[in-house]
């Protein structure tokens, strides 16, 4: 009897590490130095270079020439690709400045831009329907993806033109059936993105009365890291700004190389050559290291705080944040936006520079 | 009081034929014996007379008239099993007969019809013997309860013809007998006529004024598909309509055989 | 040694046996969390007990800033709403029409094949359909778990239907009853408790299909609250709302069981 209670405790104890193994196998990155990344995107306009890079070789030549491996992954579904890296199952993700903060950085997980592949200038746009006035979307029900960056334009919209969130009703609807929804009578007023904003507005009574191209700089699209994987492997950072800058040398040149890859990177977001042009013409690219620069020493400041109060407002900062400064955004010379004992998100142009000088 | 006239019918199942020619006439107020091995056909018989079946040749005829082709209140059944109505109780039962006759919108009744309802099934029942079980379900009942139940339900529309298929077959023997008693005087006050399906011989002797036999004449497996049973043995048991007579004699059960 | 079918663990061997997995579920649970939240304080996988009660105060016993509802409470209430509705439309149809396909010959020969090809359909793959039909709104939610059980509440119906012993038809017959006055009754009253069966074991997918449709458009619901939270992987919110949903599912499917067995007392009477 004996000897089946202690082999009834023994079976206990297994079940319980079997458990907490299952558990821990999503348990955080440890930072150190290492050999093998991941890094997670998925499907945009700014980001169809990476795929581009991943399935013409440009990613392991860069990975070689600094002996580690680096797995560039799509992901069908943005936000899971976030939770992914929040949750240290990847050390790198495409992702927006705003997300970036309300995400990773809320989360307590140290994250460093360590480039911006473009902001959206243009991409991000509020339609309504038969009306041609954004002040008319007062009262109306607006479609939109809640807490996106969609929300973040109409709400910046509707305060440069006096009005607030108040004003709206907000709808929160899956991207993936904002085409069928447009289609619908109830739907009257919708925020959206690229490609799907352009098949909406290619119907008649659909009108494009604010889009992003009103907010220049605020929407980045960037690749985040980990802070403490790129401490400890510069090798990583280096590879993939070698990687990215590469890749757009490539495709803003004007001969047939570029053509390819451009027609290449339309059709694997679902388009053609012609539709992914039209996506890039609402988007500035940061082609060269020195343009991405320029703007990172720029005004980033402003455009930050922008980001935090919106984010604030909607309680995405965490629920001990007491102002929109609670996260402290640490800026590539070095200066805090925010909370200086709480910096959790870090903009850097080090990397950039070596591209630049041609140190890579 | 009801002649029943069955006149060369025959049963046929795709190529299989079940029953032969079945041609016979019933005095008024008989009770019919039908017996015969399993698989002969007499259920099949039981429902061509229900008009849940119809024949493949021939007719049946109540008073000279050709038999409803669907079941109709002139033809009450008795089922081995799955006569009664598992969700009403043993007075609602009872009382269905009268409400579909008299209500057929809502299939109930209320206020003073509902009352003169009410008392007649309570008469029935008390004649079956089960007047301290009105409010039971079925599921509460013995086996021999449901079946009294099952004659009372069929009885209270006074039916011209009486149908049993095999009532008592799963009933133990102390309260078959007590059952064959309330059946026999039932007959006799109701004055209809019955066709009882048995596969017990005594019982068919017992209860019936006249035995009718079904059975295979040609047993050969190549005959098996294209002939049908057909009456082997017809029977009058004397005596039958007063009365009936205590336990059957072996010899007219041997002689039976 | 006897046989393992054979051996049966007494009373209080069964309860121990009972919560044991739960019991393993919590403490792996625990072990796991603390270890991720001793490398980051703030993570937000697997949240702490304090942070999930933190939680649980603000989502239920706290207004909301910006709306002043005290959410649990209201996105309870919209989905529940929904639910009601949805099912409550599906066992009426899938009442009527399974009974008719069962009993009736002619209507089954109609319908028979047509809600088995139905019943085939994934109703989310067809969504863009049913939001042109039925818009965005609390019709087209409504409508999606209407959708999405009514096909099986039909044909588990038709057959429940189909399996009332033949002899009570006839008997029915003989006491003189239209197909009318069977229906109401004699099928009606006896496939109630059928009908409820049917909707204890659809309320699984019920749920799943109103989760999925508070997902693609919507502005309350519990649903609508766990994709919304899923955006910052706030799971000291997700969490606890999975498990008032585990805990609302239980307490409907014993709710309709505790009905069946007051309402229809002869199924449980004798034997």
């Amino acid at each position: 009897m004996t000897s089946f209670k202690l082999s009834s405790l023994k079976i206990f104890a297994a079940a319980v590490v079997a458990m907490t193994l299952a558990f821990t196998a999503i348990s955080p990155a440890h930072a150190e130095a290492k050999k093998d990344f991941k890094v997670a995107w998925s499907i945009y306009v700014g980001w169809m270079p990476w795929g581009y890079a991943m399935d013409n070789g440009i990613v392991k030549k860069w990975a070689d020439k600094y002996d580690i491996n680096i797995e560039v992954v799509q992901f069908n579904d943005y936000i899971e690709a976030i939770n992914q890296y929040t949750a240290g199952a990847y050390d790198g993700v495409m992702a927006t400045n705003m997300d970036a903060l309300a995400i990773p950085s809320a989360g307590g997980v140290d994250s460093t831009i360590l480039l911006i592949c473009d902001y959206s200038d243009g991409n991000d746009v509020i339609i309504l329907k038969g009306k041609e006035d954004l002040a008319d979307i007062k009262g109306q029900k607006v479609n939109l993806v809640e807490l996106s960056v969609s929300h973040y334009v109409l709400a910046r919209a509707l305060e440069k033109i006096g009005m607030s969130e108040k004003d709206v009703t907000v709808v929160n609807t899956s991207d993936a059936d904002m085409i069928a929804a447009w289609s619908t009578p109830d739907v009257t007023a919708m925020t959206t993105w690229n490609p799907m904003a352009a098949e909406i507005l290619a119907q008649d009574d659909a009108y494009n009365v604010f889009d992003s191209s009103e907010l220049p700089g605020e929407i980045q699209d960037s690749l985040v890291v980990n802070t403490q994987t790129l401490k400890d492997n510069p090798a990583f950072a280096k590879a993939m700004t070698g990687i990215w800058y590469e890749t757009m040398a490539l495709m803003s040149a004007d001969d047939e190389a570029a053509t390819a890859a451009k027609t290449a990177m339309g059709e694997a977001s679902g388009t053609d050559l012609a539709g992914y042009e039209m996506q890039l013409a609402a988007t500035e690219m940061f082609y060269k290291p020195e343009d991405y620069i320029a703007f990172t020493e720029g005004n980033l400041s402003e455009l930050t705080t922008f980001v935090t109060s919106f984010l604030f407002d909607h309680g995405l900062l965490g629920q001990d944040a007491t102002s929109p400064g609670y996260i402290g955004i640490e800026l590539a010379d070095g200066t805090v936006v925010g909370d200086e004992s709480n910096v959790l998100l870090r903009y850097t142009t080090e990397y950039a520079k070596m591209a630049a000088d041609g140190e890579l | 009081m009801t002649r029943v006239t069955v006149e060369n019918v025959w049963k046929v199942y795709g190529d299989q034929t079940v029953l032969e020619n079945i041609h016979f006439e019933t005095e008024p107020g008989s009770f019919i014996a039908l017996v015969g091995p399993s698989g002969c056909g007499k259920s099949t018989f039981l429902r061509m007379m229900l008009g849940d079946e119809a024949p493949s040749k021939g007719r049946i005829l109540i008073d000279g008239v050709a038999l409803e082709d669907e079941p109709s209140p002139d033809r009450g059944v008795v089922f081995q099993r799955y006569s009664v109505f598992p969700h009403l109780t043993a007075l609602q039962n009872v009382m269905l007969g009268l409400e579909f006759a008299q209500s057929p919108v809502m299939g109930r009744l209320f206020g003073r019809k509902r009352r003169e309802a009410r008392t007649a099934s309570l008469e029935m029942l008390k004649s079956v013997g089960l007047a301290h079980a009105v409010n039971k379900y079925p599921s509460e009942l013995s086996g021999g309860m449901q079946q009294r139940l099952a004659i009372a339900q069929a009885l209270i529309k006074k039916p011209k013809i009486l149908l049993l298929d095999e009532p008592f077959g799963a009933l133990d023997p102390g309260i078959r007998n007590e059952v064959h008693e309330i059946m026999l005087r039932l007959w006799r006050e109701e004055g209809m006529t019955i066709f009882m399906v048995t596969h017990d011989l005594s019982e068919a002797f017992k209860l019936g004024t006249r035995v009718i036999a079904f059975d295979r004449v040609r047993n050969r497996p190549e005959e098996q598909k294209a002939y049908g049973a057909t009456i082997t043995f017809d029977l009058k048991v004397d005596g039958k309509s007063a009365p009936p007579q205590p336990p059957v004699d072996a010899t007219l059960a041997a002689a039976a055989q | 040694m006897r046989r393992l079918i054979n051996r049966r663990p007494d009373v209080a061997a069964r309860f121990g046996l009972m919560i044991l997995p739960f019991v393993i579920v919590i403490i792996a649970y625990m072990v796991a969390s603390d270890a991720r939240l001793s490398v980051n304080p703030n993570d937000k996988l697997l949240p702490g007990w304090s942070t999930i009660s933190d939680a649980i105060e603000r989502m239920a016993f706290q207004p909301d800033q910006r709306t002043g509802d005290y959410l649990l409470w209201s996105d309870t209430l919209s989905s529940l709403t929904r639910l009601g509705i949805g099912v409550g439309i599906a066992t009426l149809i899938g009442g009527i029409f399974g009974i008719l396909q069962g009993l009736i010959p002619y209507f089954r020969a109609s319908f028979n094949a047509f809600t088995s090809v139905l019943s085939m359909i994934p109703p989310l793959a067809v969504l863009p359909i049913l939001f042109i039909i039925f818009g965005l709104g609390e019709l087209a939610k409504v409508m999606l778990v209407m959708i999405g059980i009514v096909p099986f509440l039909i044909r588990d119906l038709a057959l429940r239907t189909a399996e009332i012993p033949h002899e009570e038809i006839i008997k029915a017959q003989t006491l003189g009853a239209s197909t009318w006055q069977i229906i109401i009754r004699i099928v009606v009253p006896q496939m109630l408790p059928r009908l409820i069966d049917g909707v204890r074991l659809s309320l699984g997918a019920a749920w799943l299909f109103l989760i999925a449709a508070e997902a693609i458009a919507s502005d309350s619901g519990l649903g609508y609250r766990i994709f919304l939270m899923r955006r910052y992987l706030a799971m000291d919110v997700i969490l606890p709302y999975v498990a008032w949903i585990t805990f609302l599912a239980f307490a409907l499917d014993l709710a309709l069981r505790l009905f069946q067995r007051v309402a229809f007392r002869w199924m449980y009477r004798g034997n």
